[in-house]
């Protein structure tokens, strides 16, 4: 009797051995191998795939080459199999199959809509399309699944996904409705029992009843765990999902998925030993999915970064602009642990670590596999990793804003012990933004607009399924927007103080519905209308004039391409007053101005862009007019003012620098003179010498010689016959030689 | 002491040389392009004749700049340029290279390397430059050198094809005083290029943009174009010493006898410095400071003593 044979009937899943063993072979099927794995009999399941592996179909033996993990083999039965019976939709699913657990979801894509082609009601096809589609968050997971159902109701892996997307989008109830539905077609439904897990483990019950039943089918379900830590780290829970996937790795220790994700989580906390070689191991076993591969690249480029520590922040900076960068992050991080200090009355028990990332894929490694954009910024924990000013267009975002809003997420994560609904820690951390400037945070962009007129916003209680699973393109900015003004209605309403009772409130795992209820007195059913009411106060009439001022701002470009300055200011300020929030690509307060400068007046065209200042605006161009016209109109310290505040925008300007240190040294602000100046050197400029030279100047004006003469010697190592460094040495020893 | 000063003086080609410029703005073919070609020679031509100083300048822009008014041009230079003189060409607009040979796009028919460098051929200056600002210019760089010319590429390689900006930057470089990174009052060929190398390479990084040109340069005469100047192999030397615009009164000083030993001082200690600089590596971090500061100290006294 062969191997294969005796491992099987080992098992008790095979039928009559007194037959001759051919006979026996050719009745071992890939779902009794997979029993067999399912049931955690590794080894009989290996020689029953081994078996299969020997088969004359291709099929059979492609799914024998999968079950052994010997995946290109795999690939080349199931491209033959296909080519010998290209009818038959089966191929095509568990080929998909096997592309989409091997990281190759395009194909396998195409492979299940190949599949429908010839099989329009295949539901494993359906489910296949389901299970790409819900890697990326995309809601079409959930409507390919439901035709999955409903084609085949007994499909228990289904299930399994619905319950799986359920509980993503922290619909609990349903999870565990479709959980149940599993469980009732079979006792083996071992994800089905996870998912119970989880729900047990994110309300902060005790799982083991679940774990209990998940150990008596397979003893060494090591996926069970791996399940409860996805959801854990959906719900920013970190340290408990690391937890999970070690649980996970040491039931299976094979599980190099398990490794990977807890490599990649142990580098969310800001650790790179231990993530490396959980990386590598996973990578060593042919686990290279993309956010493995480059999870190793980025710690690679770790090299390229320089650490700046001290007992309350760490700044994790690319050499070739920390010393550009570091005074003013650390200066906007410090303001912001001291604001978040008092105002949520929390110390945090450890340092902070700040991630800047001038290439924006590095930072996206960061992000991958989480939901929402995360486009900008993302929090775990204690841990901030954000672009760089510099990894974007000049005017893209408000770096600053930027990390305010992060931090507010690591203070009300770490105080709330990650217990806090997605929609609450993005609103609220949007609501501080404004707080703290109301020129940061978000405008309401057409988008949201169009959403808020079509009736497209969500009720507080769904809001989160906005962030995780969008429905339409915009709805993650449009749920960070609703998000925000939620919590702008509540401080507006019931006091800022009701925010923290609400973050304290979450972090006892109470669910949105029932904290509105105790803390704002009212239902959350309510609570949606008396805030849409509120909302509509607000922008309902921008909302409303859409059309007709995307109408007159066509108009207003046209007239601006045509200098038609009379047209412009006489039609400007009311499409402006149209859509005052619009700050954005070809607004009117460019307009206006540009036509009030064509005209000679200076002083409109200033007092235009001021407004376009305090709405949001932030073009580096435009906001670098308005200083020079406040300086031309005779006010250097608005035009100093409106150049730092490029400072939180776009950094990466040695010309700003230069005016800015320029005007401070006029106006007897030494200190700002000097990081300004400061700022230009670390650029590295062309002109390195006048850099120094700027910057020895400010120093001797703070009456700090020492400095002035290290950088006037610097500026004449690099142009010996600069004249006016020469002067200032000359002055600077003199002056030494009277002491 | 006085060797060394009269070497330096022998480096530098004598105060009455010339300079002459042919700028030649190509086709552009299609109105945005020419309109930027025009401009750029333009305003070139304008920052030439502005520098003063013994400065020839021939701008061709438009339908003028065929390729006949190109040889006519340069034929010109050949006829009044003294072998102490310098030659400069600048090319600004579109180029395509075959593999094989670079042409230089022109209305009518194009010119290309190999007629550009004969033409130059016969320029007696000893000292010349060719700037080479087109798409594809790093085909033309092996057609161009010979010794005693040194030419600067926007593209690394003939294969770079898309429309390059390091013409925007090379004009701006020539205009903005910054470039003039030693500060003695004269914009040379290697800050003008690192000026506008740097801009060109900073315009897209901050539009996010994959650079799709890399300048480079050769003036050693060994045939390998480089994208950066270094003390070691002496890439760039020729460069620094080509100076393009002088800015302030740099001259002037020569011309009074009264000053003469002041000058010597001021270059002994300049050539004093330049030393010190080479010797730092192998220097104690307070020895090098203190001889760099006493070296600039009296520097700066002598500068005061010439100035007055």
């Amino acid at each position: 009797m062969n191997r294969a044979l005796q491992a099987a009937l080992a098992g008790g899943v095979i039928f009559c051995a007194a037959h001759a063993a051919k006979a026996a072979v050719t009745a071992i099927t890939p779902d009794a191998c997979a029993t067999l794995r399912k049931h955690g009999k590794t080894p009989e399941a290996h020689s029953c795939y081994e078996a299969l592996s020997q088969q004359r179909d291709p099929y059979l033996r492609a799914e024998g080459y999968w079950g052994l993990k010997m995946y290109r083999e795999a690939n080349d039965q199931f491209r033959q199999a296909v080519a010998q019976s290209d009818a038959n939709p089966l191929y095509r699913v568990r080929w998909g199959r096997l592309l989409h657990e091997r990281f190759n979801n395009t194909d396998a894509d195409n492979l299940f809509k190949e599949a429908l082609q010839h099989d329009p009601k295949n539901a494993q096809a359906y489910l296949g399309l389901a299970l790409v589609s819900a890697d990326g968050f995309d809601n079409a997971a959930i409507d390919w699944d439901e035709k999955a159902l409903a084609l085949d109701s007994n499909l228990i892996e289904a299930h399994e996904l619905m319950a799986n997307l359920a509980l993503e989008d922290s619909a609990t109830d349903l999870a565990v409705k479709e959980a149940d539905a599993a469980m009732a077609l079979s006792p083996d439904a071992l994800d089905a029992m996870a998912i119970h897990a989880a729900v047990e483990v994110l309300g902060d019950r005790p799982p083991d009843a679940w774990f209990e039943k998940i150990r008596s089918v397979n003893p060494h379900y090591g996926e069970a765990y791996a399940l409860v830590a996805h959801h854990l780290i959906l719900n920013r829970r970190y340290e408990d999902g690391i937890a999970y996937y070690r649980k996970a790795i040491e039931l299976d220790p094979e599980d190099w998925s398990a490794h990977s994700e807890l490599g990649i989580n142990l580098m969310r906390l800001g650790q790179e030993d231990e993530p490396r070689r959980e990386l590598e191991l996973s990578y060593a076993n042919d686990y290279r999915d993309a956010a493995t591969v480059n999870s190793l690249r980025l710690l690679d480029s770790y090299k390229n970064f320089v650490t700046f520590k001290d007992d309350t922040l760490t700044l994790k900076l690319q050499k070739k602009e920390a010393d550009l960068l570091h005074p003013y992050v650390e200066a906007v991080a410090k303001k912001a642990m001291a604001t978040y200090e008092a105002k949520y009355k929390f110390k945090l028990p450890g340092p902070v670590q700040i991630e800047v990332y001038p290439d924006h894929e590095d930072f996206a490694v960061r992000t991958l596999g989480m939901p929402g954009l995360g486009a900008l910024g993302v929090t775990f924990g204690e841990v901030v990793a954000m672009d760089s000013p510099s990894g974007r267009k000049p005017g893209d975002f408000n770096w600053a804003s930027t990390l305010w809003h992060e931090m507010s997420h690591v203070y009300i994560l770490t105080m709330t012990n990650h217990r806090v609904p997605r929609w609450f820690a993005e609103g609220l951390a949007v609501h501080e933004e404004t707080q703290a400037s109301p020129e940061w945070g978000d405008r309401v962009t057409p988008e949201i607009l169009l959403a808020i007129r079509d009736k497209k916003l969500l009720p507080v209680t769904d809001l989160d399924r906005g962030f995780v699973r969008p429905e339409y393109e915009a709805q993650v900015i449009v749920s960070y927007y609703q998000a925000g003004q939620i919590c702008d209605y509540i401080q507006s309403r019931w006091g800022a103080d009701k925010l923290l009772e609400m973050a304290h409130s979450f972090a006892k795992v109470q669910p949105t519905a029932d904290v509105i209820q105790q803390d704002l007195g009212i239902s959350a059913a309510d609570f949606d209308k008396q805030f849409l009411a509120w909302l509509d106060g607000h922008v309902g009439k921008t909302a409303a004039n859409f059309d007709e001022w995307r109408k007159d701002l066509k108009d207003l470009a046209e007239a601006a391409k045509a200098h038609h300055n009379d047209d412009i200011i006489q039609q400007g300020q009311q499409v402006r007053d149209l859509y005052p929030d619009y700050v954005y690509d070809a607004n009117a307060y460019e307009f206006l101005a540009q036509a009030y400068e064509a005209e000679g007046n200076k002083k409109d065209a200033a007092a235009v862009l001021t407004d376009y200042e305090k709405r949001g605006g932030h073009d580096p161009d435009t906001l670098k007019e308005l200083a020079s016209l406040e300086d031309g109109l005779g006010n250097p310290a608005e035009a100093a003012a409106t150049l730092n505040r490029i400072n939180d925008i776009y950094p990466s300007d040695e010309q700003l620098h230069r005016r800015l240190g320029d005007l401070w040294l006029a106006q007897n602000n030494y200190p700002g003179a000097i990081r300004e100046y400061s700022s230009v050197v670390a650029m590295h400029p062309i002109d390195a010498a006048s850099a120094h030279l700027s910057l020895a100047q400010a120093y001797l004006a703070a009456g700090q010689t020492d400095k002035a003469r290290e950088n006037v010697l610097e500026t004449l190592e690099a142009a010996p016959d600069y004249r006016p460094a020469q002067k200032l040495l000359l002055q600077l020893e003199d002056d030494n030689k009277g002491k | 002491m006085a060797s060394v000063g009269l070497l330096f003086l022998c480096a530098v080609r004598p105060a009455h040389a010339g300079t002459f410029f042919v700028t030649v703005a190509g086709l552009g073919g299609e109105p945005d392009y020419d309109q930027r070609f025009t401009e750029a020679a333009t305003d070139l031509d304008h920052i030439l004749k502005s520098s003063g100083g013994e400065i020839h300048v021939v701008t061709l822009t438009g339908p003028n700049s065929t390729r006949q008014h190109v040889e006519d041009a340069l034929a010109q230079v050949a006829r009044e340029a003294k072998p102490d003189d310098d030659f400069v060409l600048i090319l600004i607009g579109h180029g395509t290279f075959d593999g094989v040979e670079y042409k230089f796009n022109l209305p009518g028919p194009d010119v290309s390397a190999t007629e550009l460098a004969a033409w130059s051929d016969r320029i007696p200056a000893k000292r010349q430059l060719i700037v080479n600002t087109t798409s594809a210019s790093g085909g033309s760089i092996a057609a161009f050198d010979r010794p005693g010319r040194a030419v600067i590429a926007a593209t690394k390689t003939g294969t770079e094809k898309n429309a390059t900006i390091f013409a925007r930057y090379w004009v701006e470089a020539l205009r903005d005083p910054t470039s003039d990174v030693n500060k003695n009052d004269a914009i040379s060929a290697i800050e003008a290029f690192d000026y506008a190398n740097a801009k060109t390479a900073a315009f897209y990084d901050s539009q996010k943009r994959l650079a799709t040109e890399h300048a480079v340069f050769e003036d050693t005469g060994k045939h390998e174009s480089v994208r950066a100047a270094s003390t070691e192999t002496g890439e760039g030397l020729f460069l620094s010493n080509f100076t393009l615009i002088r800015l302030g009164s740099a001259q002037k000083a020569f011309a009074d006898p009264a000053k003469r030993d002041l000058l010597a001082k001021k270059e002994e200690l300049e050539q004093k410095i330049d030393t010190l600089k080479y010797q730092k590596a192998a220097m104690s971090p307070d020895d090098y400071k203190q001889q760099l500061t006493d070296a600039l100290v009296e520097l700066a006294r002598v500068q005061q003593e010439i100035d007055k």
